[in-house]
Protein backbone atom coordinates (compact mmCIF):
# COMPACT_ATOMS: atom_id res chain seq x y z
CA UNK A 1 0.00 0.00 0.00
CA UNK A 2 2.03 2.88 -1.25
CA UNK A 3 1.35 6.31 -2.63
CA UNK A 4 0.23 4.72 -5.89
CA UNK A 5 -2.68 3.19 -3.99
CA UNK A 6 -3.70 6.65 -2.78
CA UNK A 7 -3.56 8.00 -6.32
CA UNK A 8 -5.90 5.23 -7.43
CA UNK A 9 -8.26 6.10 -4.59
CA UNK A 10 -8.22 9.73 -5.70
CA UNK A 11 -9.04 8.84 -9.29
CA UNK A 12 -11.89 6.53 -8.30
CA UNK A 13 -13.28 9.15 -5.93
CA UNK A 14 -13.25 11.81 -8.63
CA UNK A 15 -15.16 9.55 -11.03
CA UNK A 16 -17.62 8.48 -8.36
CA UNK A 17 -18.25 12.06 -7.24
CA UNK A 18 -18.75 13.24 -10.81
CA UNK A 19 -21.22 10.47 -11.60
CA UNK A 20 -23.00 10.93 -8.27
CA UNK A 21 -23.28 14.67 -8.84
CA UNK A 22 -24.70 14.12 -12.33
CA UNK A 23 -27.24 11.57 -11.11
CA UNK A 24 -28.34 13.60 -8.10
CA UNK A 25 -28.58 16.82 -10.09
CA UNK A 26 -31.02 15.02 -12.38
CA UNK A 27 -33.04 13.07 -9.84
CA UNK A 28 -32.72 14.96 -6.52
CA UNK A 29 -31.74 18.62 -6.69
CA UNK A 30 -28.93 20.72 -8.16
CA UNK A 31 -27.98 22.05 -4.70
CA UNK A 32 -27.65 18.52 -3.41
CA UNK A 33 -25.39 17.59 -6.33
CA UNK A 34 -23.26 20.68 -5.75
CA UNK A 35 -22.98 19.76 -2.08
CA UNK A 36 -22.00 16.20 -2.94
CA UNK A 37 -19.34 17.31 -5.40
CA UNK A 38 -17.88 20.00 -3.18
CA UNK A 39 -17.91 17.68 -0.16
CA UNK A 40 -15.97 15.07 -2.11
CA UNK A 41 -13.55 17.68 -3.46
CA UNK A 42 -13.02 19.12 0.02
CA UNK A 43 -12.36 15.68 1.41
CA UNK A 44 -9.90 14.95 -1.40
CA UNK A 45 -8.04 18.22 -0.80
CA UNK A 46 -7.93 17.41 2.88
CA UNK A 47 -6.49 13.96 2.21
CA UNK A 48 -3.98 15.46 -0.22
CA UNK A 49 -2.72 17.93 2.38
CA UNK A 50 -2.51 15.25 5.05
CA UNK A 51 -0.57 13.06 2.64
CA UNK A 52 1.89 15.91 1.98
CA UNK A 53 2.25 16.45 5.70
CA UNK A 54 2.84 12.79 6.50
CA UNK A 55 5.25 12.25 3.61
CA UNK A 56 7.17 15.40 4.57
CA UNK A 57 7.47 14.33 8.19
CA UNK A 58 8.19 10.61 7.76
CA UNK A 59 9.53 10.23 4.20
CA UNK A 60 13.09 9.10 3.45
CA UNK A 61 14.21 12.67 2.72
CA UNK A 62 12.91 14.30 5.90
CA UNK A 63 14.82 17.34 7.06
CA UNK A 64 15.72 18.47 3.53
CA UNK A 65 14.35 21.60 1.91
CA UNK A 66 11.71 19.96 -0.37
CA UNK A 67 10.34 17.94 2.51
CA UNK A 68 10.12 21.04 4.69
CA UNK A 69 8.32 22.83 1.89
CA UNK A 70 5.89 19.96 1.69
CA UNK A 71 5.24 20.13 5.43
CA UNK A 72 4.69 23.87 5.21
CA UNK A 73 2.27 23.42 2.32
CA UNK A 74 0.35 20.75 4.20
CA UNK A 75 0.10 22.73 7.41
CA UNK A 76 -0.51 26.09 5.74
CA UNK A 77 -3.15 24.72 3.38
CA UNK A 78 -5.20 23.37 6.26
CA UNK A 79 -6.32 26.78 7.48
CA UNK A 80 -7.91 28.08 4.24
CA UNK A 81 -9.39 24.65 3.69
CA UNK A 82 -11.08 24.71 7.09
CA UNK A 83 -12.43 28.18 6.35
CA UNK A 84 -13.75 26.97 3.00
CA UNK A 85 -15.37 24.03 4.75
CA UNK A 86 -17.16 26.36 7.19
CA UNK A 87 -18.40 28.47 4.28
CA UNK A 88 -19.65 25.37 2.45
CA UNK A 89 -21.42 24.08 5.56
CA UNK A 90 -23.26 27.36 5.86
CA UNK A 91 -24.31 27.47 2.22
CA UNK A 92 -25.02 23.93 1.01
CA UNK A 93 -27.20 21.10 2.35
CA UNK A 94 -25.27 19.41 5.15
CA UNK A 95 -26.32 15.79 4.41
CA UNK A 96 -25.00 16.11 0.86
CA UNK A 97 -21.73 17.57 2.13
CA UNK A 98 -21.39 14.74 4.63
CA UNK A 99 -22.02 12.09 1.99
CA UNK A 100 -19.50 13.75 -0.32
CA UNK A 101 -17.00 14.00 2.52
CA UNK A 102 -17.35 10.29 3.24
CA UNK A 103 -16.94 9.18 -0.41
CA UNK A 104 -13.11 9.03 -0.38
CA UNK A 105 -13.13 7.11 2.88
CA UNK A 106 -15.65 4.65 1.54
CA UNK A 107 -13.53 4.18 -1.58
CA UNK A 108 -10.45 3.73 0.61
CA UNK A 109 -12.16 1.11 2.77
CA UNK A 110 -13.60 -0.80 -0.18
CA UNK A 111 -10.29 -0.78 -2.03
CA UNK A 112 -8.46 -2.03 1.07
CA UNK A 113 -11.10 -4.73 1.54
CA UNK A 114 -10.72 -5.81 -2.07
CA UNK A 115 -6.93 -5.97 -1.59
CA UNK A 116 -7.52 -8.33 1.31
CA UNK A 117 -10.12 -10.35 -0.61
CA UNK A 118 -8.25 -10.91 -3.87
CA UNK A 119 -5.51 -13.29 -2.61
CA UNK A 120 -7.94 -15.60 -0.76
CA UNK A 121 -8.55 -19.10 -2.07
CA UNK A 122 -12.30 -18.64 -2.47
CA UNK A 123 -11.90 -15.58 -4.71
CA UNK A 124 -9.34 -17.36 -6.84
CA UNK A 125 -11.65 -20.32 -7.27
CA UNK A 126 -14.53 -18.04 -8.33
CA UNK A 127 -12.54 -15.99 -10.78
CA UNK A 128 -10.68 -18.86 -12.38
CA UNK A 129 -13.47 -19.33 -14.94
CA UNK A 130 -14.89 -16.12 -16.46
CA UNK A 131 -18.22 -17.84 -17.10
CA UNK A 132 -18.73 -18.65 -13.39
CA UNK A 133 -17.77 -15.11 -12.41
CA UNK A 134 -20.17 -13.58 -14.93
CA UNK A 135 -22.96 -15.89 -13.76
CA UNK A 136 -22.34 -14.90 -10.13
CA UNK A 137 -22.39 -11.19 -10.98
CA UNK A 138 -25.62 -11.57 -12.96
CA UNK A 139 -27.18 -13.55 -10.12
CA UNK A 140 -26.20 -10.93 -7.56
CA UNK A 141 -27.53 -8.04 -9.68
CA UNK A 142 -30.73 -9.94 -10.39
CA UNK A 143 -31.27 -10.68 -6.69
CA UNK A 144 -30.82 -7.04 -5.73
CA UNK A 145 -33.08 -5.92 -8.55
CA UNK A 146 -35.87 -8.35 -7.71
CA UNK A 147 -35.65 -7.48 -4.02
CA UNK A 148 -36.01 -3.73 -4.63
CA UNK A 149 -39.54 -2.43 -4.12
CA UNK A 150 -41.14 -0.39 -6.90
CA UNK A 151 -40.84 2.95 -5.14
CA UNK A 152 -37.77 4.16 -7.06
CA UNK A 153 -40.10 5.86 -9.52
CA UNK A 154 -41.23 8.42 -6.93
CA UNK A 155 -44.67 9.45 -5.72
CA UNK A 156 -46.13 11.24 -8.71
CA UNK A 157 -45.16 8.64 -11.32
CA UNK A 158 -46.27 5.91 -8.93
CA UNK A 159 -49.79 7.33 -8.99
CA UNK A 160 -49.87 7.44 -12.79
CA UNK A 161 -48.49 3.91 -12.92
CA UNK A 162 -51.35 2.79 -10.69
CA UNK A 163 -53.86 4.52 -12.95
CA UNK A 164 -52.28 2.96 -16.01
CA UNK A 165 -52.39 -0.44 -14.37
CA UNK A 166 -56.08 0.00 -13.51
CA UNK A 167 -56.81 1.00 -17.10
CA UNK A 168 -54.94 -1.96 -18.53
CA UNK A 169 -56.71 -4.31 -16.09
CA UNK A 170 -60.05 -2.92 -17.23
CA UNK A 171 -59.05 -3.35 -20.86
CA UNK A 172 -58.00 -6.93 -20.17
CA UNK A 173 -61.30 -7.66 -18.46
CA UNK A 174 -63.36 -6.02 -21.21
CA UNK A 175 -61.64 -7.60 -24.18
CA UNK A 176 -61.24 -11.03 -22.69
CA UNK A 177 -61.90 -12.94 -25.87
CA UNK A 178 -59.35 -10.72 -27.58
CA UNK A 179 -56.53 -11.77 -25.30
CA UNK A 180 -57.65 -15.36 -25.30
CA UNK A 181 -57.59 -15.43 -29.09
CA UNK A 182 -53.90 -16.20 -29.00
CA UNK A 183 -53.40 -13.73 -31.81
CA UNK A 184 -51.97 -11.08 -29.48
CA UNK A 185 -54.44 -8.24 -30.04
CA UNK A 186 -55.51 -7.09 -26.60
CA UNK A 187 -55.00 -3.34 -26.82
CA UNK A 188 -56.25 -0.82 -29.30
CA UNK A 189 -52.75 0.62 -29.61
CA UNK A 190 -50.17 -2.02 -30.40
CA UNK A 191 -49.46 -5.71 -30.27
CA UNK A 192 -48.42 -6.63 -26.77
CA UNK A 193 -44.87 -7.82 -26.51
CA UNK A 194 -43.65 -10.16 -23.84
CA UNK A 195 -42.68 -7.24 -21.62
CA UNK A 196 -46.29 -6.05 -21.69
CA UNK A 197 -47.35 -9.54 -20.69
CA UNK A 198 -44.83 -9.56 -17.84
CA UNK A 199 -46.04 -6.11 -16.82
CA UNK A 200 -49.57 -7.43 -16.52
CA UNK A 201 -48.43 -10.56 -14.72
CA UNK A 202 -46.28 -8.80 -12.11
CA UNK A 203 -47.77 -5.36 -11.64
CA UNK A 204 -45.54 -3.07 -9.65
CA UNK A 205 -42.43 -5.27 -9.43
CA UNK A 206 -39.34 -3.11 -9.77
CA UNK A 207 -37.64 -5.04 -12.55
CA UNK A 208 -40.80 -5.30 -14.66
CA UNK A 209 -41.54 -1.59 -14.25
CA UNK A 210 -38.00 -0.82 -15.32
CA UNK A 211 -38.24 -3.09 -18.37
CA UNK A 212 -41.64 -1.72 -19.31
CA UNK A 213 -40.39 1.82 -19.06
CA UNK A 214 -37.32 1.15 -21.22
CA UNK A 215 -38.73 -1.59 -23.46
CA UNK A 216 -37.71 0.17 -26.67
CA UNK A 217 -34.10 0.39 -25.50
CA UNK A 218 -34.31 -3.20 -24.33
CA UNK A 219 -35.48 -4.44 -27.72
CA UNK A 220 -32.97 -2.41 -29.70
CA UNK A 221 -30.17 -3.72 -27.49
CA UNK A 222 -31.54 -7.23 -27.96
CA UNK A 223 -31.38 -6.83 -31.74
CA UNK A 224 -27.84 -5.51 -31.47
CA UNK A 225 -26.95 -8.49 -29.31
CA UNK A 226 -28.42 -10.90 -31.84
CA UNK A 227 -26.40 -9.26 -34.61
CA UNK A 228 -23.25 -9.48 -32.49
CA UNK A 229 -23.82 -13.16 -31.79
CA UNK A 230 -24.49 -13.85 -35.48
CA UNK A 231 -21.32 -12.03 -36.53
CA UNK A 232 -19.31 -13.84 -33.89
CA UNK A 233 -20.72 -17.22 -34.86
CA UNK A 234 -20.04 -16.58 -38.54
CA UNK A 235 -16.44 -15.49 -38.07
CA UNK A 236 -15.49 -17.78 -35.16
CA UNK A 237 -13.53 -20.24 -37.21
CA UNK A 238 -13.34 -18.74 -40.65
CA UNK A 239 -12.32 -21.28 -43.26
CA UNK A 240 -11.10 -20.94 -46.79
CA UNK A 241 -13.89 -23.24 -47.90
CA UNK A 242 -16.77 -21.77 -45.93
CA UNK A 243 -19.61 -23.68 -44.33
CA UNK A 244 -23.12 -22.62 -45.40
CA UNK A 245 -23.62 -20.07 -42.62
CA UNK A 246 -20.29 -18.33 -43.14
CA UNK A 247 -20.98 -18.41 -46.85
CA UNK A 248 -24.32 -16.64 -46.44
CA UNK A 249 -22.88 -13.93 -44.20
CA UNK A 250 -19.95 -13.41 -46.55
CA UNK A 251 -22.28 -13.06 -49.51
CA UNK A 252 -24.32 -10.46 -47.61
CA UNK A 253 -21.28 -8.45 -46.58
CA UNK A 254 -19.92 -8.60 -50.10
CA UNK A 255 -23.20 -7.42 -51.59
CA UNK A 256 -23.31 -4.49 -49.15
CA UNK A 257 -19.71 -3.64 -49.92
CA UNK A 258 -20.29 -3.63 -53.67
CA UNK A 259 -23.45 -1.60 -53.28
CA UNK A 260 -21.91 1.14 -51.12
CA UNK A 261 -18.66 1.30 -53.08
CA UNK A 262 -20.76 1.55 -56.22
CA UNK A 263 -22.31 4.77 -54.90
CA UNK A 264 -19.37 6.35 -53.09
CA UNK A 265 -16.69 5.32 -55.55
CA UNK A 266 -13.63 3.11 -54.94
CA UNK A 267 -11.63 5.91 -53.30
CA UNK A 268 -13.95 6.80 -50.41
CA UNK A 269 -16.31 3.84 -50.42
CA UNK A 270 -14.49 1.14 -48.43
CA UNK A 271 -14.08 3.42 -45.40
CA UNK A 272 -17.82 3.76 -44.92
CA UNK A 273 -18.80 0.16 -45.57
CA UNK A 274 -18.64 -0.89 -41.87
CA UNK A 275 -20.82 2.00 -40.69
CA UNK A 276 -23.39 1.95 -43.48
CA UNK A 277 -23.47 -1.82 -43.74
CA UNK A 278 -24.15 -2.30 -40.05
CA UNK A 279 -26.70 0.51 -40.23
CA UNK A 280 -28.55 -1.42 -42.92
CA UNK A 281 -28.41 -4.74 -41.09
CA UNK A 282 -29.39 -3.15 -37.78
CA UNK A 283 -32.40 -1.35 -39.22
CA UNK A 284 -33.43 -4.39 -41.24
CA UNK A 285 -33.35 -6.63 -38.18
CA UNK A 286 -35.13 -4.04 -36.06
CA UNK A 287 -37.89 -3.69 -38.66
CA UNK A 288 -38.33 -7.42 -39.02
CA UNK A 289 -38.16 -8.01 -35.27
CA UNK A 290 -41.71 -6.74 -34.83
CA UNK A 291 -43.06 -9.56 -37.00
CA UNK A 292 -41.96 -12.15 -34.45
CA UNK A 293 -44.80 -12.77 -31.98
CA UNK A 294 -44.26 -11.17 -28.57
CA UNK A 295 -41.50 -8.95 -29.90
CA UNK A 296 -41.60 -5.33 -30.93
CA UNK A 297 -39.92 -3.29 -33.65
CA UNK A 298 -37.77 -0.69 -31.89
CA UNK A 299 -38.05 1.40 -35.06
CA UNK A 300 -41.79 1.81 -34.51
CA UNK A 301 -40.78 4.33 -31.85
CA UNK A 302 -39.69 7.78 -32.92
CA UNK A 303 -36.91 7.89 -30.31
CA UNK A 304 -34.94 5.09 -31.96
CA UNK A 305 -35.23 6.44 -35.51
CA UNK A 306 -34.29 9.94 -34.39
CA UNK A 307 -31.25 8.51 -32.64
CA UNK A 308 -30.20 6.71 -35.83
CA UNK A 309 -30.81 9.78 -38.00
CA UNK A 310 -28.92 12.07 -35.62
CA UNK A 311 -25.99 9.65 -35.69
CA UNK A 312 -25.95 9.84 -39.48
CA UNK A 313 -26.31 13.64 -39.39
CA UNK A 314 -23.39 14.13 -36.98
CA UNK A 315 -21.24 11.68 -38.90
CA UNK A 316 -21.98 13.48 -42.17
CA UNK A 317 -21.06 16.86 -40.68
CA UNK A 318 -17.91 15.32 -39.21
CA UNK A 319 -16.94 13.93 -42.60
CA UNK A 320 -17.57 17.31 -44.18
CA UNK A 321 -15.41 19.11 -41.64
CA UNK A 322 -12.66 16.53 -41.88
CA UNK A 323 -12.53 16.04 -45.63
CA UNK A 324 -13.21 19.58 -46.80
CA UNK A 325 -11.58 21.42 -43.90
CA UNK A 326 -13.31 24.25 -42.04
CA UNK A 327 -12.99 26.66 -44.97
CA UNK A 328 -14.07 24.09 -47.51
CA UNK A 329 -17.03 23.21 -45.29
CA UNK A 330 -18.23 26.82 -45.18
CA UNK A 331 -17.61 27.04 -48.92
CA UNK A 332 -19.78 23.97 -49.38
CA UNK A 333 -22.55 25.58 -47.31
CA UNK A 334 -22.28 28.74 -49.43
CA UNK A 335 -22.86 26.65 -52.54
CA UNK A 336 -19.21 26.70 -53.71
CA UNK A 337 -19.23 30.20 -55.26
CA UNK A 338 -16.63 30.47 -58.02
CA UNK A 339 -17.86 33.44 -60.07
CA UNK A 340 -19.76 36.68 -59.54
CA UNK A 341 -23.18 35.09 -59.78
CA UNK A 342 -22.15 32.52 -57.22
CA UNK A 343 -21.03 35.19 -54.78
CA UNK A 344 -24.21 37.20 -55.25
CA UNK A 345 -26.29 34.10 -54.58
CA UNK A 346 -24.14 32.98 -51.63
CA UNK A 347 -26.16 34.78 -48.89
CA UNK A 348 -29.24 33.07 -50.29
CA UNK A 349 -27.59 29.66 -50.54
CA UNK A 350 -26.36 29.63 -46.95
CA UNK A 351 -29.78 29.43 -45.22
CA UNK A 352 -31.02 27.03 -47.88
CA UNK A 353 -28.08 24.69 -47.33
CA UNK A 354 -28.32 24.90 -43.53
CA UNK A 355 -32.05 24.21 -43.61
CA UNK A 356 -31.44 21.38 -46.04
CA UNK A 357 -28.87 19.83 -43.72
CA UNK A 358 -31.25 20.08 -40.77
CA UNK A 359 -34.17 18.68 -42.76
CA UNK A 360 -32.25 15.51 -43.63
CA UNK A 361 -32.34 13.87 -40.18
CA UNK A 362 -35.98 14.88 -39.71
CA UNK A 363 -37.08 13.34 -43.00
CA UNK A 364 -34.92 10.23 -42.45
CA UNK A 365 -36.32 9.54 -38.99
CA UNK A 366 -39.96 10.39 -39.80
CA UNK A 367 -39.91 8.21 -42.91
CA UNK A 368 -38.61 5.15 -41.12
CA UNK A 369 -40.83 5.67 -38.08
CA UNK A 370 -43.94 6.34 -40.14
CA UNK A 371 -43.50 3.29 -42.32
CA UNK A 372 -42.80 0.80 -39.55
CA UNK A 373 -45.39 2.26 -37.19
CA UNK A 374 -47.99 2.46 -39.94
CA UNK A 375 -47.33 -1.16 -40.86
CA UNK A 376 -47.86 -2.15 -37.22
CA UNK A 377 -51.10 -0.20 -37.04
CA UNK A 378 -52.34 -1.81 -40.25
CA UNK A 379 -51.65 -5.29 -38.88
CA UNK A 380 -53.37 -4.44 -35.59
CA UNK A 381 -56.41 -3.11 -37.43
CA UNK A 382 -56.79 -6.23 -39.55
CA UNK A 383 -56.15 -8.63 -36.67
CA UNK A 384 -58.86 -6.98 -34.60
CA UNK A 385 -61.17 -6.98 -37.62
CA UNK A 386 -60.59 -10.71 -38.01
CA UNK A 387 -61.32 -11.29 -34.35
CA UNK A 388 -64.46 -9.17 -34.17
CA UNK A 389 -65.83 -10.95 -37.23
CA UNK A 390 -65.96 -14.20 -35.28
CA UNK A 391 -66.76 -12.61 -31.90
CA UNK A 392 -70.35 -13.90 -32.01
CA UNK A 393 -69.10 -17.48 -31.66
CA UNK A 394 -67.49 -16.68 -28.26
CA UNK A 395 -64.60 -18.89 -29.28
CA UNK A 396 -60.95 -17.88 -29.00
CA UNK A 397 -60.48 -17.82 -32.78
CA UNK A 398 -60.34 -15.25 -35.54
CA UNK A 399 -59.96 -15.03 -39.30
CA UNK A 400 -56.28 -14.38 -40.12
CA UNK A 401 -57.07 -11.36 -42.27
CA UNK A 402 -53.61 -9.90 -41.64
CA UNK A 403 -51.76 -12.58 -43.62
CA UNK A 404 -51.40 -10.66 -46.94
CA UNK A 405 -50.24 -7.62 -45.02
CA UNK A 406 -47.50 -9.64 -43.34
CA UNK A 407 -45.91 -10.09 -46.75
CA UNK A 408 -46.33 -6.37 -47.39
CA UNK A 409 -44.61 -5.78 -44.03
CA UNK A 410 -41.68 -7.95 -45.12
CA UNK A 411 -41.38 -5.86 -48.28
CA UNK A 412 -41.60 -2.43 -46.60
CA UNK A 413 -39.24 -3.45 -43.80
CA UNK A 414 -36.52 -4.36 -46.26
CA UNK A 415 -37.25 -1.41 -48.53
CA UNK A 416 -37.14 1.14 -45.70
CA UNK A 417 -33.88 -0.25 -44.36
CA UNK A 418 -32.48 0.04 -47.89
CA UNK A 419 -33.83 3.57 -48.34
CA UNK A 420 -32.40 4.74 -45.03
CA UNK A 421 -28.99 3.34 -45.94
CA UNK A 422 -29.01 4.68 -49.49
CA UNK A 423 -30.01 8.17 -48.37
CA UNK A 424 -27.35 8.16 -45.64
CA UNK A 425 -24.81 7.08 -48.25
CA UNK A 426 -25.86 9.93 -50.51
CA UNK A 427 -25.65 12.45 -47.67
CA UNK A 428 -22.09 11.24 -47.11
CA UNK A 429 -21.40 11.48 -50.84
CA UNK A 430 -22.57 15.09 -50.89
CA UNK A 431 -20.15 15.90 -48.08
CA UNK A 432 -17.15 14.21 -49.66
CA UNK A 433 -14.90 16.26 -51.94
CA UNK A 434 -16.49 15.67 -55.33
CA UNK A 435 -13.63 15.68 -57.77
CA UNK A 436 -15.07 12.81 -59.73
CA UNK A 437 -18.38 12.22 -61.51
CA UNK A 438 -21.62 11.35 -59.77
CA UNK A 439 -22.07 14.48 -57.73
CA UNK A 440 -24.55 16.08 -60.07
CA UNK A 441 -26.87 13.11 -60.30
CA UNK A 442 -26.56 12.48 -56.57
CA UNK A 443 -27.57 16.06 -55.89
CA UNK A 444 -30.60 15.44 -58.03
CA UNK A 445 -31.50 12.37 -55.98
CA UNK A 446 -31.29 14.03 -52.61
CA UNK A 447 -33.26 17.20 -53.27
CA UNK B 1 -68.74 22.72 -36.13
CA UNK B 2 -66.64 22.47 -33.03
CA UNK B 3 -62.93 21.88 -32.83
CA UNK B 4 -63.02 18.13 -32.21
CA UNK B 5 -65.42 17.43 -35.04
CA UNK B 6 -63.33 19.55 -37.40
CA UNK B 7 -60.21 17.66 -36.39
CA UNK B 8 -61.90 14.27 -36.71
CA UNK B 9 -63.06 15.20 -40.19
CA UNK B 10 -59.87 16.91 -41.29
CA UNK B 11 -57.25 14.35 -40.28
CA UNK B 12 -58.36 11.48 -42.55
CA UNK B 13 -59.07 13.95 -45.32
CA UNK B 14 -55.56 15.34 -44.98
CA UNK B 15 -54.05 11.89 -45.33
CA UNK B 16 -56.20 11.25 -48.35
CA UNK B 17 -55.14 14.44 -50.07
CA UNK B 18 -51.49 13.75 -49.31
CA UNK B 19 -51.91 10.21 -50.62
CA UNK B 20 -53.41 11.51 -53.89
CA UNK B 21 -50.37 13.73 -54.38
CA UNK B 22 -47.77 11.11 -53.67
CA UNK B 23 -49.75 8.55 -55.64
CA UNK B 24 -49.51 10.72 -58.73
CA UNK B 25 -45.83 11.29 -58.02
CA UNK B 26 -45.14 7.59 -57.57
CA UNK B 27 -46.98 6.82 -60.78
CA UNK B 28 -44.89 9.30 -62.71
CA UNK B 29 -41.70 7.94 -61.17
CA UNK B 30 -42.67 4.40 -62.03
CA UNK B 31 -43.62 5.37 -65.56
CA UNK B 32 -40.32 7.11 -66.11
CA UNK B 33 -38.31 4.26 -64.67
CA UNK B 34 -40.15 1.60 -66.68
CA UNK B 35 -39.68 3.51 -69.91
CA UNK B 36 -36.01 4.02 -69.16
CA UNK B 37 -35.54 0.33 -68.42
CA UNK B 38 -37.41 -0.57 -71.58
CA UNK B 39 -35.15 1.62 -73.67
CA UNK B 40 -31.94 0.61 -71.96
CA UNK B 41 -32.31 -2.77 -70.20
CA UNK B 42 -28.59 -2.97 -69.37
CA UNK B 43 -28.89 0.04 -67.03
CA UNK B 44 -31.64 -1.62 -64.97
CA UNK B 45 -29.72 -1.69 -61.68
CA UNK B 46 -28.83 2.00 -61.73
CA UNK B 47 -32.31 3.07 -62.75
CA UNK B 48 -33.91 0.91 -60.10
CA UNK B 49 -31.70 2.41 -57.38
CA UNK B 50 -32.57 5.94 -58.40
CA UNK B 51 -36.22 5.00 -58.70
CA UNK B 52 -36.32 3.55 -55.20
CA UNK B 53 -34.71 6.66 -53.72
CA UNK B 54 -37.06 9.07 -55.45
CA UNK B 55 -40.03 6.85 -54.70
CA UNK B 56 -39.07 6.93 -51.03
CA UNK B 57 -38.89 10.72 -51.14
CA UNK B 58 -42.32 10.97 -52.76
CA UNK B 59 -43.82 8.42 -50.44
CA UNK B 60 -42.45 10.21 -47.39
CA UNK B 61 -44.94 13.04 -47.87
CA UNK B 62 -47.84 10.72 -47.15
CA UNK B 63 -45.94 9.36 -44.20
CA UNK B 64 -45.59 12.89 -42.82
CA UNK B 65 -49.36 13.32 -43.05
CA UNK B 66 -49.74 9.94 -41.39
CA UNK B 67 -47.42 10.88 -38.52
CA UNK B 68 -49.24 14.18 -38.12
CA UNK B 69 -52.47 12.23 -37.88
CA UNK B 70 -51.05 10.14 -35.05
CA UNK B 71 -49.70 13.21 -33.29
CA UNK B 72 -53.06 14.98 -33.41
CA UNK B 73 -55.14 11.85 -32.86
CA UNK B 74 -55.38 12.16 -29.03
CA UNK B 75 -56.81 15.67 -29.37
CA UNK B 76 -59.96 14.38 -31.04
CA UNK B 77 -61.08 12.75 -27.80
CA UNK B 78 -60.43 16.03 -26.04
Amino acid sequence: MGLEFLARVRRTTLWLAAIGALVTSTYVAPAFALGLASGALWSLANLFLIEKLVVGLTGPDRGTAPALRRVALGAGGMLPLLGLGALLLARLPIPALMIGFLVPFAVLTLKAASLLLIPTALWRRVTRDPKIAALLVIAAVGLIWAALPARHLGGATGATAAVEHAASAAAAAGGEHDTAAGDEASGPQKFPNFITVLHRAFPGAAWVTFLHHYEVIFFSLLVALILCVLAWAASRDARLIPRPFQNAVEAMVEALHDFIVGILGPRHGPRFVPFLGSLFLYILFMNLFGLIPFMESPTSNLNVTVALAVTVFIYAQFIGLKELGPIGYVDHLLGSPRDVTGWILAPLMLPIHILGELAKPISLSCRLFGNVFGEDMLLVAFVSLGITTLAFTHLPIGIPLQLPFLFLALLTSTLQALVFTVLSTIYFLLMLPHDDHGHEEAAHHAH
Amino acid sequence: MDFHAALALGLPLGIGIAAIGSGIGLGLIGQGAMQAIGRQPEATAKIQLAMIIIAALAEALTIYAFVTMFLLNPMIKG
